[in-house]
């Protein structure tokens, strides 16, 4: 037990140091065009793809996941498919936190938090579930609601229920039309990508064995984390 | 693609042009792994590219939920040399 700490940190030091000169690196270079004004979407992407950004989540997480881990002291194995899907909440508490709210999906996940708190800690009083339909509701007035229904080209019934399926599939999308769908769409693959490769890194890191690789066709290229 | 265009003619329906709407299914397109694909960048019908998306992101939703499986269970065995690790990772 004692040898593997100092192997893992030798280990990890190496890497920090690298991903560290890297992101101090790629800040230099980003920080003279550095006008993020424009909400265009390939502007969002690079976010997604950008170390740094993958080094914020990774400590957000790591952290997230300490205090879960604390809250659950020594669980047996009855607990395993409920702690799965509780750090599946947390890594997306932690990503939609990531995306710092400027996202229709990332409010979403926050708000399903949000909600379940009120719904837990304050059953008696009636005016408290007010309050989460008001943080939704100020969300929806700003965009004026269209149904996904009748675009000119898009009008075909398969291509509606497609959109539609889709929008189920993307948190917070299921009343929204259909360009803000594929613009949620975007940005929502674009950080799944990026959480399937931090957690995958924190694996790598943490345990001995070695995950399985990515599928094959992988656009977004590998991490770089860990060398 | 800044600034959007509203309330086309057609109807009160959709603020945004066909175009746009084409722009972005293409890059969305563009985004998905390229299963095969000889980049035709022409001819993308939407329905094929909605589908693939739809399921690309149920292929990345089981993948998270495999790697969050993995991360708990991992958490679960409570051995100090892995909250060291933990912590070391978080002194970046």
């Amino acid at each position: 037990m004692e040898s593997v700490s100092p192997v893992s940190n030798q280990l990890l030091q190496p890497t920090t140091s690298s991903s560290s000169d890297r992101s101090r690196r790629k800040r230099k270079k980003k920080s003279p065009p550095s006008v993020p004004s424009s909400p265009s979407p390939s502007a969002s992407l690079q976010k997604w793809r950008s170390e740094k950004q993958q080094q914020i989540y990774s400590t957000k997480l790591v952290r997230a996941l300490r205090e879960l881990r604390i809250s659950q002291p020594s669980s047996s194995s009855s607990s395993i498919p409920g702690g799965g899907r509780a750090v599946r909440e947390v890594a997306d508490r932690a990503l939609a936190v990531a995306a710092r709210g400027k996202t229709l999906w990332s409010r979403a996940i926050l708000s399903k938090a949000v909600k379940l708190k009120f719904r837990k800690q304050k059953r008696q009083r009636i005016s408290n579930p007010a309050t989460s339909p008001a943080i939704t509701g100020s969300i929806r007035s700003k965009k004026q609601r269209a149904t996904v229904m009748r675009l000119k080209a898009k009008g075909l019934p398969a291509v509606q229920r497609k959109v539609k399926t889709l929008s189920r599939l993307v948190p917070g999308c299921r009343k929204q039309t259909l360009p803000v769908v594929l613009e949620e769409t975007t940005d929502y693959i674009a950080a799944m990508e990026m959480q399937i490769r931090t957690m995958t890194a924190i694996l790598s890191a943490v345990s001995s064995q070695p995950p399985p690789p990515p599928p094959p066709g992988h656009e977004g290229g590998q991490t770089h984390m860990l060398g | 693609m800044s600034s959007r265009k509203s309330r086309s003619r057609q109807t009160g329906a959709s603020m945004f042009t066909e175009d746009q709407i084409n722009d972005l299914v293409h890059q969305l397109h563009r985004l998905l792994p390229e299963l095969g694909n000889t980049r035709r960048s022409g001819k993308v019908s939407a329905s094929k590219v909605l589908q693939e998306t739809c399921s690309y992101i149920r292929n990345l939703n089981k993948e998270v939920d495999d790697l969050s499986e993995r991360l708990s269970q991992l958490l679960e065995s409570t051995d100090s040399a892995q909250a060291a690790l933990i912590r070391s990772l978080l002194m970046q």
